[in-house]
């Protein structure tokens, strides 16, 4: 009851305090919108330079929008660089990253399924071993890797890339903690008793249950690797290989856009093609963040806030 | 008999399914920490006996100190301008209470979407006077060409600022999400008792999520420890030789691809792998945040 009673108080105390707090506030409220224009202004300069021409982009208002057009010559313009290899890039990139959020999301749902839904030995091994794994930063064992991978045969394959990154023990975990805290063991033993194999508890029970997981292993595989600048320039050296990020790395490298050690070259290869590209590796995570920033913060916080 | 038959075909069926992870993390995670012990001794031209002394010569070799220079530079404003702003904004964005406030939030994962080589190419952008949308801001503190702000001595600071911007938003986030998980009572029993909203806070508030931060702080340490990209890109492709060997992981890759000393490379990434695997464990055990994974099956105990 005392409980109950603190409500009835609590309000004529609060408005006292929201009083006193008032410029408080409203400083707190203008630093959270001035870091908020100043998050959004090199995005929207990325976006909006390849609609210019490249001296408008040095002369015009940096956020001044050029045309339409302008997107489509700067794509044009992009074909010009080593026989229109940027098409081969976003090819790549779209396939790597595919391969890499399909078996990651997988594998680390199904290794999630059976630590949660069976006895088997060394559950605890595992799951410390995954979680270090997810602790370590992967840039830590690139040069062992690279050893591993030279002795298979893979530099240059872009089947190391893909690998490497497709071990997802954060997706691993995540599964873990998901079917644990929403899958009832007895709901296993029930279908087990009616002569569902494991194979088919996965598939006709788990696996229908956990939408929401598979999205949020596939949203945090996708975020983690379109952009990844480092496996691929440590494993794939020949451009045609090449992601976007990587090929963006490569024009920087190439043309006299951004660099100026490089001499003045026929390939019309300047700031705003420069630009769109950036716009191509940066614009899709932009969009699958801003719809799924709720994912982020869930997957951040699994397995610590029980909701 | 039929019932242990029926157990034993459950078990491989069990691991048949783990498998697929399993050979991941044993080839791809456990294997290659194996490798780079045995790779240490092997020989090359600066090491040319072979042995463990590849560590001594990598600690000997004049770039590392320059490296551990740039990187602790570097880690000292990152790692806790991260924490102290990450937080303060979470704090701030939890008193919050607009509707706009959903508007804030999308604004603020935005740059999350600019690492590695768009970063690069923003902070090109943002640090010449001729095109950033911050000319303003560059004029008034009378920085006409980029070449003065593009200098070594001052890449720790340009590095520690685009790493922070690449990782803020994100764990603002987070962090806010972490704040959503106090009780409203214990918020409401404290301003009843008279506190401040600052008091609230920092009293309140900041120890109730005292162990996301550790989290949060053992990922960003981690993180930038191994800072590679940014540096490599800049070095190579923009402004040519500004930042050559300038982080460990640069250094390390130098060795093994340039000098071809993998022995050395590999001593090096045993060595910065020792943090990191500290600052894992300590997360692991000295905080609750993975108490699920520290004792599996309790739950799951009475299943048969």
């Amino acid at each position: 009851m005392a409980l109950l009673e603190k409500p009835e108080v609590a309000p004529v105390k609060n408005r006292k305090i929201r009083a006193q707090s008032r410029w408080g506030l409203a400083l707190v409220n203008g630093w959270l919108i001035f870091f908020a224009i100043i998050s959004v202004i090199p995005m929207l300069w990325l976006i909006l330079a390849p609609s210019k021409t490249d001296p408008q982009v040095t002369h015009r208002n940096p956020l001044s929008f050029g045309s339409f057009h302008g997107y489509v010559k700067a794509w044009k313009n992009l074909q010009f660089f080593d026989g229109g290899v940027i098409g081969q890039w976003v090819i790549n990139s779209v396939m790597y990253t595919a391969a890499i959020v399909v078996i990651g999301t997988i594998t680390a749902s199904l290794a999630g399924f059976v630590i949660s839904a069976s006895k088997i030995r060394f559950k605890r091994t595992f799951l410390i071993s995954t979680l270090i794994m997810m602790l370590v930063p992967p840039v830590a064992l690139v040069i062992p890797l690279f050893v591993e991978m030279d002795k298979v045969s893979l530099i240059d394959n872009p089947w190391s890339v893909i690998l490497i990154s497709s071990l997802y023990p954060f997706g691993a975990f995540l599964s873990y903690i998901y079917y644990t805290t929403t899958i009832p063991p007895e709901l296993y033993e029930s279908a087990r008793l009616d002569g569902c194999n494991d194979i088919k508890l996965y598939t006709k029970i788990a696996l229908p249950l956990s939408w929401p997981l598979i999205s949020l292993l596939a949203f945090f595989a996708f975020i983690g690797n379109w952009a990844n600048y480092f496996m691929p320039y440590i494993f794939l050296p020949s451009s045609q290989n090449y992601t976007l990020p990587l090929g963006l790395g490569f024009l920087f490298y190439s043309t006299p856009a951004i660099n100026p050690g490089v001499g003045a070259t026929s390939v019309p290869i300047l700031k705003p093609e420069i630009a769109l590209a950036g716009v191509l590796v940066a614009v899709p995570i932009m969009i699958v963040f801003m719809v799924s920033q709720k994912r982020l913060v869930r997957g951040m916080l699994a397995g610590s806030i029980k909701s | 008999m039929a019932r242990v038959k029926k157990y034993k075909q459950r078990k491989t069926l069990m691991i048949v399914m783990l498998a697929p992870y399993l050979l991941l993390l044993l080839f791809l995670g456990v294997v290659p920490l194996i490798m780079a012990f045995f790779e240490i001794p092997a020989k090359s031209l600066t090491n040319p006996n072979g042995g463990f002394d590849a560590f001594w010569i990598v600690l000997h070799d004049f770039r590392f100190a320059t490296a551990a220079k740039h990187v602790g530079g570097f880690m000292l404003i990152f790692v806790p301008l991260m924490i102290v702003f990450v937080i303060g904004m979470a704090l701030m964005l939890d008193v919050n209470n607009s509707k706009w406030k959903k508007y804030l939030r999308l604004a603020y994962i935005i740059p999350a979407s600019v690492s590695g080589a768009v970063a690069v190419l923003m902070w090109y952008v943002i640090l010449e006077p001729t095109l950033s949308p911050f000319k303003m801001v560059l004029r008034f503190f009378g920085i006409k060409e980029a070449t003065q702000i593009w200098q070594t001595q001052n890449l720790v600071y340009i590095l520690a600022i685009m790493a922070f911007f690449a990782m803020a938003g994100n764990w603002i986030l987070i962090q806010y999400g972490s704040l959503q998980s106090i009780s409203t009572e214990i918020v409401e029993a404290a301003r009843v008792d008279g506190c401040t909203g600052l008091q609230l806070a920092l009293r309140i508030k900041l120890p109730l999520i005292k162990k996301y931060v550790i989290y949060m702080g053992v990922l960003v340490f981690a993180g930038g420890l191994q800072i590679f990209v940014e540096p490599q890109l800049l070095t190579t492709s923009v402004y040519n030789g500004i930042a050559n060997a300038w982080s460990f992981d640069q250094l390390s890759y130098s060795l093994a691809f340039t000098t071809g000393d993998f022995g050395g490379a590999s001593a090096l990434s045993i060595m910065l792998l020792v943090p990191s695997l500290i600052g894992a464990l300590l997360v692991i055990f000295k905080t609750d945040m993975f108490d699920e994974a520290k004792t599996p099956g309790k739950k799951l105990q009475g299943e048969g």
